[in-house]
């Protein structure tokens, strides 16, 4: 099994038809994570369309490819003209920027480029040993542990950084709601569906992810359209300097677990991790009073977190079927339109394709180093294309994007409506990504809860001492209330520290 | 604690000012109120129409549980959680929230205008007719750049959609003529 999985990932190198595709997508994955408000999630929603037609291994190749671009690509702009162009690159703005202001714009994105891409090499391997030894303890997981699991899953979302706690948890349930939408799984009940019997299998989960990310962010993007950016030119990327990589490494390495790490949780993603990189950077170094004000530690903390959280996230995702962040949902969602159950069997029944997708990864990797280093300052200029160009554009690809899965009028309908209510959620402080993590748990919940009690004859509190599912729902305890254990911990060595 | 009304927050806003820009004012926010109510409201409703879902129980169910019972017990988690979010909400100075800018509310006024273009005319209009418009008020002043965006990316789309990916668009009057 071993070989196999072993030539499946490599295979990739020598196909080039997988080849010119990774190097087509990292070129648009590198310019939709370069454009602010549109990021790997959106572009892998908007993307997600035009794989139907592909066999599955090009078609999450594609998906996979964005995302690990997209998320790199973040960095430009957090550098150049200090907006991030995805979330996870916000703490990237912290010291890259300063370092392009003094002048140092190519060296702040040469460091980018090898911490993303170690960050991003490291998580892959760490997913390519990983993902097969969960898939082993998955097998033994039955209706109880998956309820108790999707739970936990659920409950991380209250510890995503965007929103608050309880708006990403009412966030998350309003998702799970959503997908109650539709016949129930056993009784055949219609639920939610007012005489609409093009709803009859549910919610088609595009359109819905469309217009959460894709319309609701051009809603949002009307906002700012009067502010103006600064782009600090740049002459040409350079690598990082020995001087450089000696005061880099620990970052980086350091970063590469913690990333990991992060991924893996379910519903966790790059953004906390590149957070949580940055702030470990700071805290291990020998200069920290430089920290904010171009330290080239801190862009390499942040941006190895980031990208080792992609392949971090892919773990949940494929192994268990829980989304490890915004994009990865979109993937899971592009995993089932092409007949990849996501779930242990996949390691067992499809492990040639699981490895090919990694190895596409692992390329997606290399070829945004070289695209980052030699070509970061054209797709900087990206930035400049004017929002009453780009905008009208991405319309069209969602309008047109949600109608393409099932053909339906009834799906833009439902893309535009999303547009608006995931615009409302933003414009009151609720994240959307833990609606489209909910919508894609909610089916998993209601089906091994319902599957548990017939287990248990429909007493519920079996499921509470089967011991790992009871370990599960202790995490979820602990998942919700670890913000508010943070805050107060927090509050309190604050109030020793005065006192 | 101070609330403010409607004209003053229309009086304080300047088009394209964000809320982050804009730092917390005391008080609660006509939206501090809105939300929480929303949904109680929406729990409720979701709740009532849980309960009109059929009775009946088939056998296949056996000791599971009824269709209706997940939807309210989500909802009243829900309601929970809201009651959370109130007590956040008032031991918090209320963030001010500016008027959205014109282009938001055209913009939105749009999806509109595409339901009705796509529904009753055809498709690839209304996506023209949209882009176009969405261009002019997102700040193109060149008619000539609006129009050419909005006919030549309907057509790049719709041609790549029609014969790369074999989708098939809805019957209108510009459908109607290409499918004959």
């Amino acid at each position: 099994m071993f070989a196999e999985a072993t030539s499946a990932m490599f295979s990739v190198f020598g196909d080039p038809y997988l080849m010119g595709l990774n190097l087509g997508t990292t070129v648009i994955g590198v310019i939709i994570g370069a454009l602010p408000g549109l990021g790997a999630t959106t572009g892998a929603a908007l993307l997600l369309p035009f794989t139907l037609t592909m066999e599955p291994v090009p078609a999450i190749a594609v998906l996979t490819t964005i995302y690990v671009s997209a998320t790199f690509a973040g960095a430009i702009t957090a550098i150049l003209i200090n907006t991030p162009g995805t979330a996870a690159a916000a703490a990237t703005c912290l010291d890259g920027y300063p370092l392009a202001q003094r002048g140092e714009a190519g060296r702040a994105l040469g460091i980018a480029v090898v911490a993303s891409t170690v960050g991003g090499v490291f998580s892959i391997i760490v997913l390519a040993i990983a993902a097969p030894m969960l898939a082993r303890v998955a097998y033994e997981f039955r209706p109880p542990e998956y309820f108790a699991l999707t739970v936990f899953g659920l409950s991380m979302l209250a510890s995503i950084s965007e929103g608050g706690a309880i708006k990403n948890l009412i966030g998350g349930l309003f998702g799970v709601w959503l997908a109650t939408i539709g016949a129930d799984a056993i009784t055949g009940t219609e639920r939610f569906m007012f005489d609409n019997y093009e709803l009859y299998e549910g919610l088609n989960f595009i359109p819905v992810l469309v217009g959460m990310f894709a319309l609701s962010e051009l809603l949002v993007q009307s906002k700012s359209l009067n502010s103006v950016m600064e782009r600090i030119p740049i002459k040409a990327v350079k690598l990082p300097s020995m001087a450089d990589y000696k005061k880099i490494w620990k970052a980086v390495l350091r970063s590469c677990g913690i990333g990991t790490f992060i991924g893996i949780l379910p519903a966790e993603g790059a953004t906390v991790a590149s957070m949580i990189g940055y702030s470990e950077a700071k805290r291990w170094s020998k200069t920290p009073e430089e920290f904010g004000k171009g330290a080239v530690e801190g862009v390499a903390g942040a941006e190895a977190a980031n990208n080792a959280a992609t392949g971090g996230a892919m773990v949940p995702t494929l192994v268990l079927g829980i989304p490890g962040s915004g994009t990865t949902a979109v993937i899971l969602v592009g995993l089932m339109v092409h007949g990849l159950r996501p779930g242990p069997h996949l390691f067992t029944e499809q492990i040639d394709k699981v490895y090919s997708i990694f190895g596409a990864m692992l390329v997606a990797n290399i070829m945004f180093f070289a695209l980052g280093l030699f070509a970061a300052k054209l797709f900087a200029r990206v930035t400049l294309v004017p929002r009453g160009i780009l905008w009208p554009i991405v319309f069209a690809f969602s309008v047109l994007g949600a109608y393409s899965l099932a053909q339906s009028m009834l799906d833009v309908y439902i893309a535009l409506i999303f547009g608006v209510i995931g615009y409302l959620f933003r414009r009151f402080g609720f994240a959307v990504a833990p609606v489209a993590i909910g919508l894609i748990l909610g089916e998993m919940v209601e089906t091994n809860l319902q599957n548990s009690l017939k287990i248990f004859d429909g007493d519920w509190t079996q499921i509470l001492v089967q011991p790992l599912a009871a370990f599960f729902l202790i995490l979820a305890v602990l998942g919700i209330s670890q913000p508010y254990l943070v805050s107060y911990f927090r509050k309190r060595k604050a109030r020793r520290a005065k006192s | 604690m101070t609330n403010l009304n409607d004209s003053d927050r229309a009086a304080e806003t300047s088009p394209g000012t964000d809320d982050a820009a804009a730092g917390p004012t005391p008080g609660l926010g006509w939206g501090d109120y809105c939300v929480p109510a929303f949904i109680f409201l929406f729990c409720g409703v979701i709740s009532y129409v849980s309960t009109t879902f059929d009775e009946a129980l088939p056998l296949i169910v056996g000791d599971s549980m009824q269709p209706r019972v997940f939807p309210i017990f989500l909802m009243a988690v829900v309601a929970v959680l809201n009651i959370g979010l109130i007590v956040q909400v008032l031991s918090k100075p209320a963030s001010r929230r500016d008027w959205e800018p014109y282009q938001t509310w055209a913009s939105a006024v749009l999806f509109g205008v595409f339901y009705f273009l796509a529904t009753f005319v055809d498709i690839m209009i209304g996506l023209m007719v949209t882009m176009f418009a969405l261009s002019i008020i997102w700040g193109e002043r060149r008619v000539w750049v609006a129009a050419v965006l909005a006919i030549v990316t309907t057509s790049m789309i719709f041609f790549s959609f029609d014969l790369v990916l074999e989708v098939r668009f809805p019957r209108g009057l510009f459908t109607d003529w290409y499918y004959g």
